[in-house]
């Protein structure tokens, strides 16, 4: 794993009176631990893959408690093991990254939220929406809207969130609904601190187990029972869920001497808004603002007395709702047209209706509002004059640097064993031409950007192949080329790509990038994973169960024989389906195992060998087409010391980890010979350093001859 | 005034240790009894890209506040950001591009060296962006600017980045949090303590003094030669020095006679365009000392080599080192060195049935060894024969052509004459690189520089520099058959009216 909680998993140990400050994924466990959870599941990805790794490694402390742990293989597994808390008083939570991760539990969750709980089932995502995102942007409200269950959007203060993860529980058991809770990129990263209550182990659990299965006809999703889910979830769930939610008051009110106005705002929101408040003039630095203020930290379902008991005698409310479609914005006005109601709502008007509520937006978004609502006593002068200093910050920063700076997304790490493939492909391009790749997800998917653009289609994590099989036709004979992470391969490619291509007689290239991990959301062990030490699978052995006959592994950093094996890949006349595995552990998780070793071995004293490569300057023209195939970071340029070349050089810094695609790259296209490769010997013994000498002195003399 | 969190901002790239230094940060504050928030956006920015951690210190103590609570923002919002720390120039910009740095509030700390974007690397020529217009912004919106070179200056090169750049905000006193808690924060960190520590001072002292003008990597790194030789008195001043540098050079590269070629040719262009002598210099040199197997032996095996690998491998004195290289020579090459007459006949025999590209020797070469370096060594002995080789005459035809076309240009059209000596840039690399790159050249002299020639004029010169532009543009040449191609019907257009 990229990041261990080794250490920190002793902060879940706190007891009553104790503090905690740690980030915010630790506090959201803990909350989990203090509620009585008794069984937790979930699929990795940014930003809760820290959650996944802080349970894996605080195995010790759920075994005492009796809490069952499952990585599963992916969110629909996850979510199905909530189906524990359709039949018992279980407390269960799952968790994944959204909205990917709901979409793909989401068969899963309409038939657990159709049957219903006994037992809490909190689903908690990571909202990956906005900056640092690496999801198509869309909110997961419509997946609560759709199947009746709560959402809930806490204001990301961290005693307040994990006071409220226990009373999800209490809500989900009191409405035998499932909650998901949504946590934005910085409310997972938030760095906090709050007062511990001690854990509580779970009434069932291994120690304590159950002796007899609970049969309910009703729980069971088949008419006519799903009809009387149906009904039950709007007679019943419905309003006992409305009932708690006001009577524990999980939304809150901050009065405001301003009351002619109000603003309404999701939880998750709510410390950009007292920032933009307090900057304005309207809030002080310690949460109190001076307009009225409706914190939602459930956004689904709304309490219609709430809503309208704060807007009543209000002229105008501001709705601060991020994404879109603006779903609460919509309720509100609803609600409060059947209430008969005027007050004006004012949210999209005044705020994007696409995009991150980042401090400039929300601060913009409520300036607009003050300036059109006038509110008694505002002073607007100040408000004008904050908002206008912003954009000349902006204005003077731009005409001053005139150009806009580059920008800079996350790309292949140093020495990637993933980089050397799309190497191969772009030799590959250059003699079959451009070739159609349906792209997958994971870190490969940055084979989409500079210097590769490599790729045509992303539909999904472990569609690579699924979505080649619409497209391939329509190319004839020439093949398309779909890839698959390891990660992807067993999420569902398995099944959904090299099954269906089976089934359907297929004809064409799969490449499979097996990197040991799901390198792209932290390293997390998968069932192929060399370093896993639970029960591992082979996705060889898998294909060729499946009846796969056209299987070629190769080694990444081998961009001749990729080259050539891809090239037969294409262009075989064999029909059907070709996968070729490329194999190269994750850098990442390498050099962390690499590195102290290392260290070791030199502080020991003992000869070890370091690899790296280098340009040699005076070769290199400065045309950097080793870079174009390339992209490493550690391969860079530099200024020439040459007086006659202008151009920049190419140049490998000392980053570089000797992985050796340099060397491949300049061979497989025939590149250039500016390249080398350079052993150093530390701690050389007394041979390495006699035939050294013997070398230099042969070498020596040969340039003497020469000069 | 009510009192309001102190906020900082630290922009980094992945992997360069933002979070470390954000948890320091919050580690000093904590012990510091402030009540202190921070968050980041990792993701999958940590991948290499551009990533930013977000820090709120409140001034006041817990013990102080008594159970109030101060709140904590998650992002920053411009205009009101105390502190910008940055690891790279690219990244100040980006900070002072989203109006994070304010002349009346933000202290900005920033290394100013470059890691350049995957853009600005891979571009044919030279993708790099300006240095200077990032810096005037920063000295000019910050409030103060402590700017430093972490990779030039040698009193921060070789500390750890983060451990200096903790040292400047404690130097700085924004933060009300005295030294000792930030030196304990790496102590208990417990990771490479001593070396952290050293550049937690030395960024302490940088603070107190910062360097007066942080330069940034120059874009060219040893400026123009110095050395001039009486050979070259005859040249206007401005091209003696570059080319006593190509006497020099080409005088190692083949003989004395083809240095007295490179000058007679250069005194030629000086008689009818002196202002163009500097370019035609460097270019000229450049292209007569191209790059075939024999120039790259001679390189290789150059005394002055192994010392320059040794330093950049960071090899102590002794550490042996073997140095291995890759050579792939091919059809193309071993023609390029043969006598013309065979040469010719080789590539065409080559040009049959791809086989180019398919029959190529790899090797890899150490030249380290004695056998290795022998081989080597004996290709750079073979220079004598290159005068009769076919690439020499082919590059000594194109040369004549191009000299000729500079000299027909200049006495009509000094700017087109320009533009044609800019169209050598085009000539580079190895393989197949170079194949294109001739072909560029090729057809740019076919359709742009001969019809100018014929009829110059300004829109004329505009037009060949526009095809050498996109011709640098990517190495497939789509942006110059567009260019062309839009050329090519503006042409006719012109004609048929």
């Amino acid at each position: 794993m990229e990041r261990s909680f080794a250490k920190e998993v002793e902060l879940l140990r706190r007891g009553d009176g104790e503090v905690f400050e740690g980030e915010g994924i630790l506090a959201i466990t803990k909350g989990l631990l203090q509620a009585g959870v008794s069984y937790v599941g979930g699929y990795q990805g940014a930003p809760v893959s820290h959650l996944i790794d802080v349970l894996n490694d605080a195995k010790g402390l759920l075994d005492e408690l009796g809490v069952h742990f499952e990585p599963a293989p992916n969110e629909a597994a996850a979510a199905a093991m909530l189906a524990a808390s359709i039949n018992y008083p279980l407390r269960g939570a799952a968790v994944w990254k959204s909205v990917v991760g709901t979409n793909v539990a989401s068969d899963a969750l309409s038939n657990l939220a159709s049957a219903g709980v006994k037992g809490g089932a909190l689903i908690i995502v990571g909202e990956d929406y906005g900056e640092g995102a690496s999801i198509i942007q869309e909110r997961t409200h419509a997946f609560a809207m759709k199947s009746s269950m709560w959402l809930m959007d806490p204001r990301p203060d961290q005693a307040r969130v994990v006071e409220l993860i226990e009373r999800a529980f209490e809500l989900s058991e009191a409405s035998n609904t499932p909650v998901i809770m949504e946590f934005r990129i910085r409310a997972c990263h938030v760095h906090g601190r709050f007062a511990t209550k001690s854990n509580k182990a779970p009434a069932i659990s291994p120690r304590n187990p159950l002796t007899k299965p609970d049969f309910d006809y009703n729980r069971i999703c088949l008419p006519p029972a799903t009809y009387l889910q149906e009904k039950h979830k709007v007679q019943h769930r419905f309003p006992a869920a409305l009932d708690f939610i006001r009577s524990q008051k999980l939304n809150e009110v901050f009065a405001g001497v301003h009351d002619e106005v109000g603003i309404i705002v999701q939880g998750g929101i709510f410390n950009t808004l007292l920032r933009a408040l307090e900057q304005l003039g309207l809030a002080d630095s310690f949460g109190n603002p001076s307009i009225p203020i409706l914190c939602l930290n459930v956004t689904y379902p709304l309490v219609p007395e709430e809503v309208t008991g704060f807007c009543a005698g209000k002229r105008a409310v501001l709705m601060v709702e991020e994404g879109n479609p603006d779903y609460l914005e919509e309720a509100v006005n609803a609600l409060l047209r059947k209430a008969d109601l005027n007050t004006t709502i004012i949210g999209k008007k005044v705020l994007p209706m696409a995009g991150e509520y980042t401090a400039d937006v929300v601060l913009e978004g409520v300036a607009k509002f003050v300036e059109g609502a006038v509110p008694k006593g505002v002073e607007l002068a100040r408000v004008g004059r904050t908002i206008a200093r912003v954009a000349d910050l902006k204005r003077q920063a731009k005409e001053t640097m005139g150009a806009p700076v580059p920008k800079r997304p996350p790309g292949f790490c140093v020495g990637c064993p993933e980089r050397p493939i799309f190497s191969a492909i772009k030799l590959l391009e250059r003699e079959v031409g451009p070739i159609h790749i349906a792209a997958d997800i994971g870190c490969h998917t940055f084979s989409t950007l500079p210097p590769f653009n490599l790729g045509n289609s992303v539909l999904g994590y472990g569609l690579g192949l699924a979505s080649a099989t619409g497209v391939a036709p329509a190319f004839g004979e020439k093949r398309v080329m779909s890839i698959m992470g390891d990660g992807g391969f067993w999420h569902n490619g398995l099944t959904s790509g090299v099954m269906g291509a089976l089934f359907n007689g297929y004809d064409g290239v799969l490449l499979v990038v097996n990197n040991g991990y799901t390198s792209a959301t932290g390293q997390q062990l998968i069932p192929s994973s060399a370093a896993s030490p639970r029960h591992k699978l082979s996705i060889e052995k898998a294909l060729t169960a499946l009846g796969v006959s056209w299987i070629k592994t190769v080694r990444s950093y081998s961009v001749g024989t990729m080259l050539a094996t891809l090239r037969r890949a294409m262009t075989s006349p064999e029909k059907g389906l070709k996968v070729v595995i490329a194999e190269g552990e994750c850098q990442l998780a390498r050099q962390r195992r690499f590195r102290p070793w290392f260290r070791a071995q030199l502080e020991a004293g003992k000869r070890t060998v370091r690899t790296r490569f280098g340009v040699d300057e005076s070769v290199c023209t400065g045309d950097h087409s080793c870079i174009r195939l390339s992209g490493c970071p550690s391969l860079t340029v530099k200024p020439a010391s040459d007086p006659l070349k202008i151009d920049p050089v190419a140049h490998v810094n000392n980053d570089c980890v000797g992985c050796g695609l340099c060397g491949e790259v300049a061979e497989a296209a025939a590149l250039c010979p500016s390249f080398y490769r350079a052993e150093v010997v530390h701690n050389p013994g007394f041979w390495d350093r006699l035939v050294w000498r013997l070398r230099e002195a042969a070498i020596g003399a040969l340039q003497r001859l020469a000069a | 005034m009510a009192t309001r969190p102190l906020s900082v901002l630290i922009g980094a790239l992945g992997g360069e240790g933002g979070g470390v230094l954000t948890d320091w940060l919050v580690a000093a504050a904590s012990a510091a009894d402030l009540p202190v928030q921070s968050t980041s956006i990792p993701g999958v920015a940590q991948r290499t890209g551009a990533t930013t951690y977000y820090v709120e210190i409140h001034p006041e103590t817990n013990a102080a506040l008594a159970g109030k609570r101060p709140l904590m923002a998650l992002y920053p919002c411009p205009g009101d950001v105390d502190m910008v720390v940055v690891t790279e120039l690219v990244e100040a910009g980006r900070a002072l591009e989203n109006g994070y740095v304010s002349p009346d509030k933000t202290t900005l700390i920033a290394a100013t060296h470059r890691v350049y974007a995957v853009v600005e690397k891979a571009a044919m020529g030279d993708g790099r962006i300006k240095s200077e217009p990032i810096l005037t912004a920063a000295r000019a919106l910050a409030k103060r600017a402590i700017l430093f070179d972490a990779s030039h200056d040698k009193s921060f090169r070789g500390q750890p980045l983060n451990a200096v750049l903790l040292g400047a905000i404690a130097g700085s006193g924004v933060l009300p949090i005295p030294h000792a808690l930030f030196e304990e924060a790496i102590r208990v960190s417990g990771i490479a303590v001593e070396a952290n520590l050293r550049g937690f001072a030395a960024g302490v002292e940088l603070a107190k003094n910062p360097p007066p003008e942080a330069a940034t990597e120059p874009p060219h790194a040893s400026g123009a030669p110095t050395v001039t030789t009486e050979a070259v008195a005859g040249l206007p001043a401005a091209a003696r020095p570059i080319a006593a540098e190509g006497v020099r050079r080409l005088a190692e590269y083949q003989s004395e006679t083809y240095a007295r070629l490179y000058l007679d040719r250069l005194a030629r262009i000086a008689e009818v365009a002196p202002v163009l002598a500097p370019e035609v210099a460097r270019q000229l040199a450049l292209w007569m000392a191209y790059e075939d197997v024999i120039r790259v032996a001679q390189l290789k095996t150059a005394r002055a080599r192994i010392e320059t690998v040794r330093a950049e491998v960071r090899a102590r004195p002794a550490e042996p080192v073997h140095v291995t290289e890759f050579l792939k020579p091919g059809i193309e090459e071993i023609a390029a060195i043969l006598p013309r007459g065979l040469g010719a006949a080789l590539l065409r025999w080559g040009e049959r049935k791809n086989r180019l590209d398919r029959l190529r020797m790899p090797m890899e070469l150490r030249t380290t060894t004695i056998w290795g370096f022998s081989r080597l060594w004996l290709l750079a002995r073979m220079r004598g024969l290159r005068p009769r080789s076919l690439r020499y005459a082919m590059e000594q035809a194109t040369i004549e052509r191009w000299l000729e076309a500079i000299e027909r240009a200049a006495a009509r059209d000094e700017g087109l004459a320009r533009e044609i000596v800019a169209t050598a840039r085009l000539l580079k690399g190895y393989g197949d690189t170079h194949r294109r790159g001739r072909a560029n050249f090729e057809r740019l002299f076919a359709e742009a520089i001969e019809p100018a020639i014929a009829a110059p004029g300004p829109e004329a010169t505009a037009r060949v520099k526009r095809a050498r532009e996109a011709a640098l543009q990517d190495p497939e040449g789509r942006a110059l058959d567009a260019a062309l191609a839009a050329e090519g019907s503006r042409i006719t257009k012109a004609a048929a009216e």
